[in-house]
């Protein structure tokens, strides 16, 4: 790890100032940011901690609405019974990821600039290649290993996958990012990579998350999220499905659905296709299972991760019928 | 060195303490509260930090290395490079043949893997090191790669007749049996992944080396850096108080050991070298690839006529390692024909190594696969078809078995598992949607024998110390050579302290091959007799003995009191008979070497692997034995495996400690788990260079991953075998396992996979 | 720069609170608590496993939570509690029931992960998270052991929680 500038903010404005420094990097639980600095992959100039900033960790729940401080841990949005009862499917992506130690020092706004695990992004010293590091370099995963990479929302610059779980859980459910000035759509906050791998998030030098709000609904009280993954613990998504569902009165037809796909895309993915095809349907096994098989329009292999078309829409065709039978 | 007092075991019943007592490990307390000192963890004065730089290609020269940024960075002592690492000498290998070459340049101009050390940064902090070796540019003149046993480049490789085993005619009798199966099986590259790294700290006294370095072979690493460093052998000593596992990687000083040791020379100041994580993978060997085809002809009725077998394994471009695929195959099932023959064939890897079981544990996967695919072909119950061939002897040695409890093990564990309640047809269990499938196979290991030393000391106070350059890498050598000495001599466990980890103590070979627990029991049982027998000897006959007018044969020690065994006479404490001895200490030195073995022997015993005794050395053959029997379910649509259930029957002769047994047959079941379901080296065909060599990726199982795990002991002691009855107890349970996982995925869905690992992908 | 932001210079001075002992630190930014404790404090029963966040050999706990030392910036705990498995059993010497329990169960073979395990459990248990076999498996998934001690170590954890419950 290279040496650098160490700066403790006490304020988010103090926050926002050091953050437009050049070559300045927030350090918040350090679970993306020492890691990377270690692989070489960040070397920052400066490094703001801003752990050390007071009223950022508050959980606030309504059925309105969840308002979540950036700097909240994973594992207390977690237990909190409160998300548990009104966001089901944003506790469970919570406590299947990572593990126990690391969701206790993950904060909800570091969570949401988690880096790929892409191994060619993670070592620059034997794969130089990379356009997420290196803009224009090239991508040393296509054409390689590439069983856990991307099928939805790759580009010819890039195929990695985006590794996290509570943004598949914020997606589902229209959450949004405060950043201050402005606040976005989670959606929108994640970028394809497109010709940008580069670009990850749509946040600007200075910007600091500061919470995220999650709207409540029915679909949110009525929600899950399964993790698919080679062992049972303390591994990235082969694929995942959050899925929320509200049923009309007669406990069968779908009033509302919503549906995101983690471990198969390049960000955080909506799978709207199926949402519509499923919404006014009776709930039965075969539409369910048919509608999922939307999820994958437009997907897109590279050999090894062939599986991803298969097992997603198999992951949200399960967490669909799991939410049925819990009627 | 390491002490450990019994504090805590103390209040364990007295039966605990003996020999085959499930006392509770001495090294314990030290464990559980922090204050055990893994070599690296020693805190010497003037420390520096050494970090190694890797090739980032897999062949070609390096062509140039640009050291200036690295030199002038902040801490930075010295950059060494092929060009200004100190020369060494080469050193003979592990049979003790002398070295193919004069020189040894453990940084390399020739590269022949990826990772291969190139450079090296000492600086006055890790953090500095770190950062100043980033700062080396290496240029290469890079050459095609042989990436693996697939390459189009790897040929057919080399045929290693000392791996062939012939009887019979396998070919013909084959061709002419009613039954056949012809299958090919896969084990890809495989690491130990010890959870405490490798690494050292080599520190240079004038001539004198000190090494502290985890080992499974303290004797024998000596010899290496003393051959390496042109010193003599008791110039260089090494110490490993404590192993943070080893599984067969930590037997060999390596490229780097000889890396910390030549810049402490350097520089003369002790130097401290720690592997990342990453470079765990490419440093040294793991299991190497293997490839098998197996074909076995059987009658109708399921009686084997005839095996077939061919395998390969890779190796390195420079170095050899035979992985020997047939081990299993020739001994588990009778059959009157049998052809093996096996091939190595090079690529640009590290030089493989050796991983718990080598041999056996893929040798198993082929032979125990293949058998269940001839037991449903012939519609046979493969528990059923496993008796039906039971091999009564060792059929490849014709020699009968000194112990073989398999045939108890099959029953004891079908009957804890309940396996007449299967239902055979593939497919035919589920709960909702898990596919529920039951499998069984066969384990073995041979009984590898060796010659150990340790001394025993009754010192002034009564207590005993044991001394010996074995180690303990959590086999629990502390405990039981504690438990053989309080036996031996009749003294509490409490009161003997076993000091391991210092090849300046009494000498001991590798621990590895499952040998170390019967080899050094034997001794310290031996060395403990000799020095009770000299106590004995003086208090008959000192005239300052309260005992020598008894005129008495003999005396008896029990629980640290020493009197006549029929009670006449004094009772004294062994503290109070050394007083009255005026003894310090009696010392005894015993080993299981033959009385005229010469001291040319004695070294070569202790240093190399040369004279280990064959297993079927005499009248028998000699073999621990295992049969495991495994639940899984299998998500029908994810294609995941969970194993939710193990049963295994182990014969491991005598327990010398059942609770420690228990633990290490686990361990090897667990291993296995990850060998059936997770663990896999993943290679980029392009660079040649595995992309997961880290915890995140290369994945070890979880606790979540593991069910409860049933172990029964069905051993009997085996005289034949080790002095107190025991055979190998670590890698046993390994072997067999991911065949009983893969039969039991085939019984729960109806698909075979023989490629390991068995991931999701292969099921959906 | 204003006024509510605390520049480094290269080094910095780190005070903390560990094992109940405040200690002062002068250290680069970039060193972690793992080699703040192992190298400068020379408390090494803080395992480095993997020194990535990937095996939980060094866990610690920061103000009574568990969290991984290789990931933490020693200039990060600044005011906080930190305690490491030599701070675990009482002064006199008396071990935690943890570990306790990690002896008697034979929760661990070569050691090395032991300390990180047992802090991880001691943590698994005041969470609330050691209620069955299977919520003690999921939670001390973040520490794996190569020795296989799994089932030893749900056994231990599950004794230890029985104890401090009753």
């Amino acid at each position: 790890m290279r040496d650098f500038a160490y700066l403790r903010a006490d304020s988010v404005e103090a926050a926002r100032n050091a953050a437009a420094l050049p070559g300045a990097m927030l350090l918040a639980g350090g679970t993306t940011l020492v890691d990377l600095a270690k692989c070489g992959v960040a070397e920052p100039a400066t490094v703001i901690d801003i752990s050390h900033i007071e009223g950022l960790s508050a959980i606030n729940v309504t059925s309105d609405r969840a308002v979540i401080g950036a700097l909240a841990k994973m594992s207390h949005v977690a237990d909190n019974a409160e998300v548990k009862s009104l966001f089901p499917a944003v506790s469970e992506a919570l406590w299947q990821a990572a593990s126990a130690q690391l969701r206790n020092m993950a904060t909800i706004g570091g969570n949401l600039m988690q880096r790929t695990r892409c191994p060619y992004f993670r070592d620059p010293q034997n794969f130089p290649a990379c356009n997420k590091r290196a803009p224009g370099s090239g991508c040393s995963a296509i054409g390689g290993v590439t069983r856990g990479h991307a099928v939805l929302g790759t580009s010819e610059a890039c195929i990695a996958t985006y590794p996290g779980d509570l943004a598949v859980a914020l997606v589902a459910f229209d959450a949004e990012v405060d950043l201050g000035e402005r606040k976005l759509r989670v959606e929108d906050f994640f970028l394809a990579p497109g010709a940008t791998a580069e670009q990850e998030h749509d946040i600007r030098p200075g910007e600091v998350i500061t919470a995220i709000e999650i709207p409540g609904s029915a679909a949110a009280r009525r929600s899950t999220y399964i993790k698919v993954r080679d062992r049972q613990s303390y591994e990235f998504a082969a694929a995942s499905a959050a899925i929320g569902l509200e049923l009309e009165g007669d406990g069968r037809t779908i009033r509302d659905i919503r549906v995101a796909l983690g471990g198969v895309a390049t960000k955080p993915w909506r799978a709207r296709a199926v949402e519509d095809a499923l919404k006014g349907k009776a709930l039965d096994e075969n539409t369910v299972r048919k509608a999922s098989e939307l999820a994958m329009e437009g997907a897109v292999d590279h050999g090894a991760n062939h599986y991803k078309i298969a097992l997603g829409p198999r992951v949200v065709a399960r967490a669909i019928l799991k939410l049925g039978e819990t009627a | 060195m390491t002490v450990h007092d019994m504090k805590h075991a103390a209040s364990d019943s007295a039966r605990l303490e003996a020999v085959g007592g499930r006392l509770s490990r001495v090294d314990g307390p030290a464990k559980i509260t922090g204050a055990a000192h893994y070599a690296v963890e020693q805190q010497l004065e003037g420390l520096t930090h050494a970090v190694l730089v890797g090739a980032t290609i897999a062949a070609g020269k390096v062509t140039a290395i640009d050291t200036r940024a690295a030199e002038t960075a902040p801490g930075v002592l010295a950059v060494l490079t092929p060009d200004t690492i100190t020369e060494l000498k080469g050193a003979s290998d592990w049979f003790g043949n002398p070295p193919g070459v004069q020189t040894y340049c453990p940084l390399v101009r020739e590269v022949t893997f990826s990772g291969q050390h190139v450079a090296a940064v000492v600086a006055e902090t890790f953090e500095q090191a770190v950062a100043a070796a980033a700062l080396v540019k290496v240029w290469y003149d890079e050459t095609p790669a042989i990436v693996d046993l697939s390459d189009g480049k790897a040929g057919d490789g080399i045929p290693i007749d000392a791996m062939t085993k012939e009887w019979g005619d396998a070919q013909a009798a084959f061709a002419e049996a009613p039954a056949r199966i012809c299958t090919a099986y896969n084990t890809p590259r495989e690491f130990q992944a010890a959870m405490e790294p490798h690494g050292l700290i080599a520190r240079w006294q004038g001539d004198e080396l000190t090494i502290w370095e985890p080992s499974q072979w303290l004797d024998g690493m000596a010899r290496t850096y003393a051959e390496w460093f042109s010193v003599p052998f008791e110039n260089v000593r090494l110490v490993s108080p404590y192993i943070g596992g080893g599984f067969g990687s930590k037997a060999l000083a390596l490229a780097h050991s000889a890396v910390a040791a030549a810049a402490a020379k350097m520089l003369d100041r002790p130097v401290k070298l720690v592997l990342n994580r990453p470079q765990n993978f490419t440093s040294y060997g793991g299991r190497a690839a293997t490839r098998q085809t197996v074909a076995i002809g059987a009658d109708r009725e399921g009686r084997i006529q005839s095996i077939v077998h061919r395998g390969v394994n890779e190796t390195a471009v420079d170095g050899m390692w035979v992985e020997p695929l047939g081990s299993v195959t020739s001994i588990m099932y009778a059959t009157p024909n049998f052809s093996s023959k096996q091939n190595v064939v090079r690529v640009n890897t590290v030089v493989p190594g050796a991983k718990r079981a080598p041999g056996e544990n893929p040798s198993a996967f082929g032979i125990e696969s293949a058998i269940d695919e001839l037991a449903y072909e012939l519609g046979l119950d493969p528990l059923e078809m496993r008796l039906i061939n039971y091999a009564e002897q060792d059929p490849h040695a014709k020699k009968p078995w000194s112990t073989r409890q398999l045939r108890e093990a099959f029953a004891a564990g079908a009957d804890a598992f309940g396996w007449a309640k299967r239902s055979p047809q593939p497919r035919s269990m589920r709960d909702g949607h898990q596919l529920i499938g039951w499998g069984v196979a066969a384990g073995t290991y041979p009984v590898r024998r060796a010659h150990g030393e340790a001394v025993v000391k009754i010192l002034a106070d009564g207590s005993v110390e044991v001394e010996s350059s074995s180690i303990d890498m959590g086999q629990g050598t502390y405990t039981i050579l504690a438990q053989t000495a309080a036996e031996t001599l009749g003294v509490p466990v409490e009161q003997v302290s076993v000091k391991l980890g210092d090849s300046h103590f009494a000498r001991a070979g590798v621990t590895g091959g499952s040998r170390l627990a019967g080899v050094m029991t034997g001794a310290v049982y031996k060395a403990a007799g000799q020095a009770l027998d000299e106590l004995i000897g003086l208090a008959l006959s000192d005239p300052r003995s309260p005992f020598q007018k008894l005129q008495a044969n003999t005396l008896q020690v029990r629980d640290g009191r020493i009197a006549s065994p029929r009670g006449e006479g004094p009772e004294l404490s062994i503290a109070e008979l050394m007083s009255a001895l005026g003894r310090d200490h009696i010392e005894a030195k015993g080993d299981t070497l033959p009385a005229n073995t010469t001291p040319e022997e004695r070294y070569k015993n202790y240093t190399t692997i040369a004279m280990s005794i064959p297993h079927t050395e005499g009248d028998w053959s000699r073999h621990s034995w295992c049969a495991h029997f495994v639940e899984v379910r299998v998500d029908e649509d994810f294609g995941t495996v969970r194993v939710s259930r193990v049963v295994s029957a182990l014969d491991s002769g005598r327990l010398y400690n059942p609770k420690l047994a228990e633990s290490q047959w686990k361990g090897g079941i667990i291993m296995g788990i990850g060998q059936a379901l997770l663990e896999e080296g993943i290679v980029d065909r392009r660079h040649g260079r595995i992309v997961n060599g880290n915890f995140a990726d290369y994945m070890l199982p979880t606790n979540a991953d593991i069910p409860d795990i049933q172990t029964i002991s069905v051993g009997i002691p085996d005289p034949h075998s080790s002095a107190l009855g025991g055979k190998g107890v670590g890698e046993l349970a390994i072997v067999g396992i991911a065949p009983a996982i893969a039969n039991a995925v085939f019984h729960a869905t109806g698909k075979r996979v023989r490629d390991l690992p068995i991931t999701l992908e292969k099921l959906i | 720069m204003n006024d509510q932001v605390t520049i480094s210079p290269t080094t910095l001075s780190v005070h903390l609170t560990l094992n109940g002992r405040d200690h002062s630190l002068d250290i680069e930014p970039r060193v972690t608590l793992l080699d703040a404790l192992r190298d400068r404090l020379h408390l090494t029963g803080t395992k480095k496993g993997c020194d990535q966040g990937q095996c939980g050999a060094c866990t610690v706990h920061v103000d009574g939570e568990r969290v991984l030392a290789c990931l933490t910036l020693a200039a990060q705990v600044e005011g906080r509690s930190i305690t490491t498995i030599e701070g675990l059993a009482d002064e006199d010497g008396t071990l935690n029931v943890v570990q306790a329990a990690f002896l008697e169960q034979d929760a661990f073979q070569c050691g090395y992960c032991t300390p990180g395990q047992i802090m991880s459990a001691v943590a698994c248990i005041r969470e609330g998270h050691a209620g069955s076999d299977e919520e003690i498996r999921e939670y001390m998934a973040g520490n794996l052991c190569r020795c296989g001690a799994y089932p030893h170590i749900v056994a231990a954890v599950r004794q230890a929680a029985q104890e401090l419950r009753s």
